[in-house]
């Protein structure tokens, strides 16, 4: 009985939510903003949302304001469905954005078909489903991309590497960088490397000395992680502890910038789609004076992929019109061209069957002693995507 | 010889954790399921005292240590001490909540991001070569020689210090121990000082050694059942313990499959609890008496 | 558990009517109005509401099954997530792998629980307390450990997608749907629970948790009664895993994490242990609070601000009440509904009578 007035007074205090504003799109995102993997996805969340603050203190889209409603799911799969569910349900929006991990793909896809709303993936890694045959309602502007990556780290690392290449991998103990490690090492072999080691390490690990100790005696000349930060960085300190000399590759994440020069390391490269701050390109210096003026919490040197996401929702809601539907605005999505102004290799394209984009441009960064700053490695290499 | 350090490392690291469970739960039968949380805080505090006192890191780190303890205290004064007297359980679940409001505060306060307490500190953290061609890094050198050291000064103050022989005066039994005049209090508080101390010195090297965030806390579970293996109430136990359970995870990582890492410790906890159900060095508990 | 008097002037006459669930006519009207509360919610309710609703029914089966063991047998369980992991996995296995109908994967969901219950019983033959508590942490671990692998064997990265059950050639999507079909499971769990704690099995498990010996002396199989507990505690949260699953649509190993054990453990002691109210006012309790607070946190001024501390704040607010139930209610929910059923019960008066209690 006590239920039923406890009952009663949730009804009560859920169902007085503010209406959704009628003359502006209202887009939704579900993301990591907090948790354990939130460094990942609150830096790129805050971007969004400053740049669309920008916005709409410009004016907005076609005239009418952009309204972003933000809501957390800390990486759990259970709170993403049921904020998938709000945002499509209570404040109808016509955009759904990801921007956590893999696990919370499946709740919010399911709920956005079922409505036939639009989602985004914003800084969290892109599902299958964007790449060609793409998903009619599934959209990709993450600079990461599984099997791409792998692709273009393994040629890089054949180009420059001087002698033959053994490799060892390292892994987080999660189903998306396990996959990706296991797709590397059954291309390795294919470009004439050895495949020494692979290492899958749990994520709360006290120490990545025995799992550093086994890259370094299985003889590894090379290294390649894709997975967290944590556990890229956090392996290859352990094996220079250990005074392994080998060359280490790693995606980089939105904190490779600042721990590139943390970490002072001539052999250390990191491969991205995005370009680094030190690039200093006018975008960056935009960047960098709109987070100061907003007062993100967050280095400039992270917001790159929430801007990117920030310049693709503007876009596409241009290009739906006014007043839009999710419907209106998924067929603008499909056919969208956005230009990167240099944060990336080139213009984000979608197509019909595309919603990734028809080329990925890579770059590699690495620490130069002599000069002791970060210097390009390898500038733009494009993939064409099929 | 490498994979010998790496279990002296991995030892170090469960034994100083594991040593903070024995502490309180030898006086007061409550275990303490924060502790892992704790020494986050911890090594969160020798972040903030460490840019408060970035050239003196002697400094920094010592005031960060009294802070621990004197958190620790607290811990005791203002929430355990009112739990005294009520179930078990509901002492250990007060911990759980203790352990989930200290998770939240620190990513309120420092956010969720990775930090580095060694460069705030100006050292170095570098490999010193061992015979053998084996290597350590700083910092777990120090883990090793602080585990050495803590449990050494451990053994000696609970058989010779007066504090000491009060403190297990009170583990024993708190009733007669009250009647001959020991103020069990400060006994208990004592007691939750120096475990959160303890639990500080792992918490902030393995900080310093590693990098910091908010795993650290689940570190502490994962030094749970080294603390269980040896039997909850007994020093020695959890070094036992904590050398069964690193040596066995170590060798599995390097000859079976590193994934099992996460599951071996609770696996070599079942095997030993079946056969010996309170520890290898645990007393056995009286709770069937009539 | 002494019972209370129900109603001024109502007494229990007989040990027959001390069993009746229904005994005075205003438990009667307030099950009646409960009931067309209950019923007529779907259609009154936004989806979103009957998601929230729907959430509460499905940690009301979970917390249901922990208050048996944990609150009746008195056998302490930290396992709670890895089993929902289980039946939930069973599911998803089973869809994936044979395109199996839900009227396979729960009976089999059922019987991976139960078995599951009775390997992690066994250790609570010898293991007391905190020790149980740790060996059943070690279930949890197993379980998710094999899902995991599972998950990254067969390449299911972003977790097993499972099609909702159809029901007579009808597929159960809607949330109004759903919400029929676990109100109708949360309840069945109840009665079930509570015919089992009203006859010899509920009778023996309060023995159990009083005192072993005692209970052994008494005749009570102890071994076997334990057992039983771990298993039909077991069973029940396998099966409110694979309606987890069923209800998301999928599954995966980081919905299962050792939080949601501490959130079912905080379920049954912010409820009040003891007591199946407790159980589901402790329910409805842990799976609205995060979006109390959220909705606290959203009518504030620039409530966008506070979005990135929400997970934060929400960790915070609900360590800080749990530690205030602990300190301040030990009886949990349960504790000030009773008092205040007592303050109707003996009003005018403040106290119960010191002797003479009436039973």
């Amino acid at each position: 009985m006590l239920r039923k007035l406890a009952a009663g007074a949730a009804v009560a205090a859920l169902i007085h939510c503010p209406a959704s504003a009628q003359d502006a799109y209202t887009i939704g995102l579900t993301g990591a903003l907090t948790g354990p993997p939130a460094s990942t996805y609150a830096p790129a969340v805050e971007a969004l949302r400053v740049y669309l603050e920008r916005v709409n203190a410009a004016g907005g889209v076609n005239g009418k304001k952009v309204n972003l409603i933000l809501q957390d799911d800390s990486a759990e799969p259970g709170k993403a469905a049921a904020n998938a569910k709000k945002l499509i349900a209570q404040d109808n929006v016509i955009l759904l954005m990801n921007a956590s991990l893999s696990s919370t793909y499946a709740p919010v896809v399911a709920e956005a078909k079922r409505a036939g709303v639009p989602v985004l993936f914003a800084s969290s890694v892109c599902p299958k489903d964007v790449y060609p045959p793409a998903d009619p309602l599934e959209f990709c502007t993450t600079a990461f991309a599984a099997n791409y990556d792998s692709r273009a780290t393994l040629a890089f690392i054949k180009e420059t590497a001087k002698e033959p290449v053994k490799i060892g991998f390292s892994a987080m103990a999660i189903p998306l960088s396990r996959g990706e490690m296991d797709f590397a090492e059954s291309q390795a072999p294919g470009l004439g490397m050895t495949v020494v080691d692979k290492e899958v390490i749990p994520p709360p690990t006290p120490d990545y000395t025995p799992f550093a100790t086994k890259l370094k005696d299985a003889g590894a000349n090379w290294v390649f992680s894709w997975a967290p930060w944590v556990t890229q960085v956090r392996t290859l300190e352990a094996l220079r502890r250990l005074g392994w000399r080998g060359e280490y590759v790693a995606w980089s994440h939105i904190e490779a910038e600042g721990e590139l020069a943390r970490l002072k390391d001539g052999r250390f490269y990191v491969i991205g789609a995005n370009a680094l701050f030190q690039d200093e390109l006018p975008i960056h210096k935009e960047i960098a004076g709109a987070a100061k003026q907003a007062g993100v919490p967050y280095p400039a040197q992270q917001m790159a992929e929430g801007w990117i996401a920030g310049m693709v929702v503007e876009a596409a809601l241009k290009a739906a019109g006014w007043p839009a539907s999710a419907e209106k605005l998924a067929a603008a999505m499909a056919n969208l061209t956005v230009d990167t102004k240099g944060l990336r290799g080139g213009p984000i394209a979608w197509t019909k069957d595309n919603h990734f984009r028809t080329r990925q441009y890579y770059r590699v960064y690495a620490w130069d002693e002599a000069k002791s700053a970060i210097v390009r490695v390898k500038d733009w290499t494009a993939f064409d995507v099929k | 010889m490498q994979l010998a350090v790496n279990i002296a490392v991995l030892t170090a690291i469960y034994a100083l954790i594991a040593c903070g469970y024995v502490l309180v739960y030898r006086v007061s039968r409550v275990l303490n399921l924060a502790h892992g949380e704790l020494m986050m805080l911890s090594a969160y505090l020798l972040l903030v005292t460490a840019s408060q006192f970035g050239s003196h890191w002697a400094v920094a780190i010592a005031t960060a240590l009294g802070l621990s303890g004197l958190v620790g205290v607290l811990v005791y004064l203002f929430l355990m001490r009112k739990m005294t007297g009520e179930m078990v359980l509901a002492a250990v679940l007060t911990t759980v909540a203790l352990g989930i409001l200290l998770r939240g505060a620190t990513v309120l306060i420092w956010s969720a991001q990775q930090h580095y307490p060694v460069q705030r500190l100006n050292i170095t953290n570098f490999a010193i070569a061992l015979p053998g061609g084996a290597r350590i890094s700083l910092c777990a050198a120090l883990l090793v020689a602080t585990m050495i050291l803590v449990y050494s000064s451990l053994f000696a103050f609970l058989r010779l210090g007066r504090w000491g022989v009060r403190m297990r005066a009170a583990g024993q039994r708190p009733l007669l121990a009250a009647q001959r005049g020991i103020n069990l209090h400060i006994i208990y508080a004592m007691a939750w000082g120096l475990s959160t101390l303890i639990g500080a010195m792992a918490g902030m090297l393995i900080a310093m050694d590693q990098g910091l965030d908010q795993t650290m806390a689940t570190i502490g579970l994962k030094a749970f059942p080294a603390a269980l293996v040896g039997g909850l109430d007994s020093l020695l136990g959890a070094l036992v313990g904590a050398l069964i359970v690193a040596t066995a995870e170590i060798l599995l990582i390097h000859y079976v499959d590193p994934l099992l890492s996460e599951v071996v410790p609770f696996a070599v906890l079942i095997a030993v609890l079946v056969v010996w159900p309170w520890g290898l060095f645990g007393t056995r508990e009286e709770l069937d008496r009539v | 558990m002494s019972r209370q008097p129900r109603a001024s002037g109502h007494f229990r006459i007989g040990y027959a009517e001390d069993l009746k669930l229904i005994q005075t006519p205003l438990e009667r009207w307030a099950l009646a109005a409960l009931l067309v509360v209950l019923g007529g919610l779907p259609f009154l309710a936004s989806p979103f509401l009957l998601d929230l609703a729907n959430q509460v029914f499905l940690a009301s089966i979970g917390s249901l099954a922990l208050m048996l063991l944990t609150g009746y047998a008195g056998q302490v369980s930290l396992g709670h997530a890895g089993l929902l992991a289980a039946g939930a996995f069973t599911v998803g296995i089973l869809a994936k792998e044979l395109g199996a109908p839900f009227w396979i994967t729960l009976p089999a969901a059922a019987l991976v629980g139960s078995l599951l219950g009775l390997l992690f019983g066994l250790p609570s033959l010898r293991l007391r307390g905190l020790y149980l508590a740790v060996s059943t942490l070690a279930l949890h671990f197993l379980v998710v450990y094999c899902g995991g692998e599972y998950e990254a064997r067969r390449g299911l990265s972003t977790g097993i997608v499972i099609d909702p059950p159809s029901i007579g050639g009808h597929a159960v999507t809607s949330a109004r749907a759903w919400y029929f079909v676990l109100g109708l499971a949360a309840t069945g769990t109840l009665l079930l629970s509570l015919n089992l704690l009203r006859s010899g099995t509920g009778r023996a498990w309060a023995a159990i948790r009083a005192n072993e010996t005692v209970a052994e002396a008494l005749g009570i199989g102890v071994a076997a009664h334990k057992l039983l507990a771990f298993v039909l505690s077991s069973l029940i949260t396998a099966v409110a895993g694979a309606l987890f699953g069923y209800y998301r649509g999928f599954v995966s190993v980081e919905a299962f994490s050792l939080f949601l054990s501490i959130q079912y453990v905080a379920m049954i002691i912010i409820g009040g242990m003891g007591s199946l109210l407790g159980a589901l006012l402790g329910a409805l309790f842990v799976t609205l609070f995060p979006y109390g607070i959220e909705a606290a946190l959203g009518a504030l001024p620039g409530a966008q601000r506070y979005a990135g501390a929400l997970f934060a704040v929400n960790y915070t607010a609900f360590g800080l009440v749990m530690i205030l139930f602990l300190v301040l209610e030990p009886f949990g929910l349960v504790g000030i509904w009773r008092r205040i059923e007592t303050y109707f019960v003996l009003w005018p008066f403040k106290y119960r009578p010191l002797a003479g209690r009436p039973r």
